[in-house]
């Protein structure tokens, strides 16, 4: 698969503090790649470095294999985008602000009409954006950015202020998209679960670092399973298990192994039941993307 | 590319409130002008030509700069509101487009606004009693006019593409406009675009232009209209987007 965008060394300093600081990010053709970090991690700018709204300090951007610096139009051609929050015209009804959007790209009519009815504002395109809603404003901004239906789609934050049942059509809307018109997916967003529900890849950013890149796979792989047990009399199943050999710990109402695999558990199983300690449950936890999310970052703050 | 831009752009002006200032001040340049001719017609001898003075004055000297600042200012308005910066700038046009196409709309309307104050003077004059002949040089003062004031809205977009706020770039040209009239009086006319409108426009000076400062006057209205535009657009390319 041949790299839609590739950035080299990409760095943004505001004053003297960098926002953004050697990211060397990778995007795949037929991708739908997440791009998560928390609030002011420097995504943002990131993206907009991407498509040209801020220059960067240092190291350079390349989309579609061109170099953005030279070939400005041609990718804007080819690229569609909705930054930070959906842009619109107040007076001008939905209708009338996507006319804008077709005369500047230079687009059939029909696609005015097919991206209407695709984030589903076709009832409400006669009304003014002024007046829509946050959703709906929001709605706009992803039709004006699938307009000209093109190779690349950049997503700041997409489903930004939208009811779950938006949030559930928007996602399902994003990810048709590579396989119905072969688009590339770029997208943003400070919610773990959402890129683990949408992306294929994963782009983790932290303090304007990438700490992880890859695909969702290889993020899932660090995930390791747990093995929980639930006795009747955990304190005393652990003091045994632990004389035992094994290295169990309390947590909660259960008690935990880490690395167990199929054979060892059932021996487990079997010495505290000879041992006459009740097994109520066993079940396998596997670590979530959170607990990695926390670790790659380090910290334990709130996305 | 241009076409593309302008298109967009004249598609934005629908529904925009700007066309009340854009009838109201030259209403109110002609009402107060005509006020103060009628009232002072004892000096006032020279019927139309006094009429233009007195008019013109108010006009070329205080509401037309004002209302060119207004015009500048809410066409970059609209796309200081509601982040439309990012879908302009991310749109596949060059910036000097999406610039001229905004200077274009603005000069158009300004066309159609020196139109409407013509008709408003003439209808004055008569009004006022005067002979059905009037002098034909307004026309040339007319033309003049919207050409220097595109020198100003030159000045003018410099302002309001980067200021955010609607009503500072007015305040400046507002400014701008007193400055203008220091410096006619200085006779440094010839150097300033809010003065190069008062020769323009023929409203201070009795006599009019030599061939030699004709020529003068046009190559300064080109010489600003060309450095500022460059600046704006030099500006919004190597800036960053502020949406």
């Amino acid at each position: 698969m041949s790299e839609v965008i590739s950035t080299s060394k990409l760095s943004k300093r505001y004053g003297s503090t960098y926002s953004v600081q050697d990211m060397n990010l990778t995007v795949r053709e037929g991708d739908i790649y997440g791009f998560l970090g928390p609030n002011g991690a420097g995504k943002s700018t990131t993206l907009k470095m991407i498509l040209g709204l801020a220059k960067p300090t240092e190291g350079k951007v390349k989309v579609f294999g061109k170099d953005f610096a030279e070939e400005r139009r041609q990718i804007l051609d080819q690229t569609g985008s909705l930054i930070e929050s959906p842009s619109y015209y107040g007076h001008l009804t939905g209708l009338e602000n996507m006319r804008v959007v077709q005369r500047l790209r230079r687009v059939p009519d029909n696609n005015v009409t097919e991206a209407l009815k695709i984030v589903r504002l076709d009832k409400h395109k006669d009304k003014k954006a002024g007046q829509y809603s946050l959703g709906m404003k929001q709605r706009l901004g992803i039709a004006m950015a699938l307009v000209s239906w093109p190779k690349l789609l950049v997503l700041d934050e997409p489903t930004n202020g939208l009811d779950p049942a938006g949030i559930g059509e928007i996602r399902e809307l994003i990810k048709s998209l590579p396989e119905r018109f072969g688009m590339t997916v770029l997208l943003s967003s400070h919610l773990l679960a959402e890129i683990e529900q949408i992306a294929t890849s994963v782009g983790i950013i932290h303090q304007g670092k990438l700490l992880f890149q890859g695909s969702m796979e290889e993020l899932q792989r660090r995930s390791y399973p747990m093995i929980m047990i639930k006795t009747a009399d955990n304190s005393r199943a652990q003091r045994f298990l632990a004389a035992e050999g094994y290295s169990p710990q309390l947590f909660e109402d259960r008690i935990a192994f880490a690395g167990l695999g199929d054979e060892e558990a059932a021996a487990v199983n079997r010495r505290l039941v000879a041992a006459n300690i009740d097994v109520l449950r066993i079940e396998e936890h596997k670590k979530n993307l959170e607990h990695i999310f926390l670790e790659l970052t380090g910290k334990e703050r709130s996305l | 590319m241009l076409k593309q831009t302008l298109s967009a752009e004249w598609l934005k002006l629908r529904r925009l409130r700007i066309w009340i200032v854009l009838l109201a001040l030259p209403v109110a340049s002609v009402l107060i002008g005509s006020a103060n001719y009628a009232m002072n017609q004892g000096v006032l001898q020279k019927e139309w030509y006094s009429l233009w003075t007195q008019v013109g004055l108010f006009y070329s000297e205080f509401f037309f700069p004002v209302l060119i600042a207004i015009c500048c200012a809410a066409l970059c308005r609209l796309e200081h509101m509601n982040k439309n910066w990012n879908m302009i700038m991310t749109a596949p046009v060059s910036v000097a487009s999406i610039y001229y196409a905004k200077m274009v709309i603005c000069a158009v309307l300004l066309l159609l606004v020196q139109f409407f104050f013509f008709l408003l003077y003439i209808a004055a004059g008569h009004l006022l009693g005067l002979p059905a002949q009037f002098s034909s040089e307004v026309i040339g003062w007319m033309v003049r006019g919207w050409i220097a004031s595109l020198s100003i809205a030159a000045l003018q977009f410099s302002l309001s593409l980067v200021i955010r706020s609607f009503a500072l770039p007015i305040g400046i040209g507002l400014c701008a406009a007193f400055a203008g009239l220091g410096m006619y009086v200085a006779k440094l006319g010839m150097f300033f675009p809010h003065s190069l409108l008062s020769i323009g426009m023929g409203v201070l000076g009795q006599g009019g232009l030599s061939p030699h400062q004709q020529f003068i006057w046009v190559l300064m209205n080109l010489l600003y209209f060309i450095i500022l535009s460059i600046y704006s657009i030099r500006r919004m390319s190597q800036r960053d987007v502020i949406a």
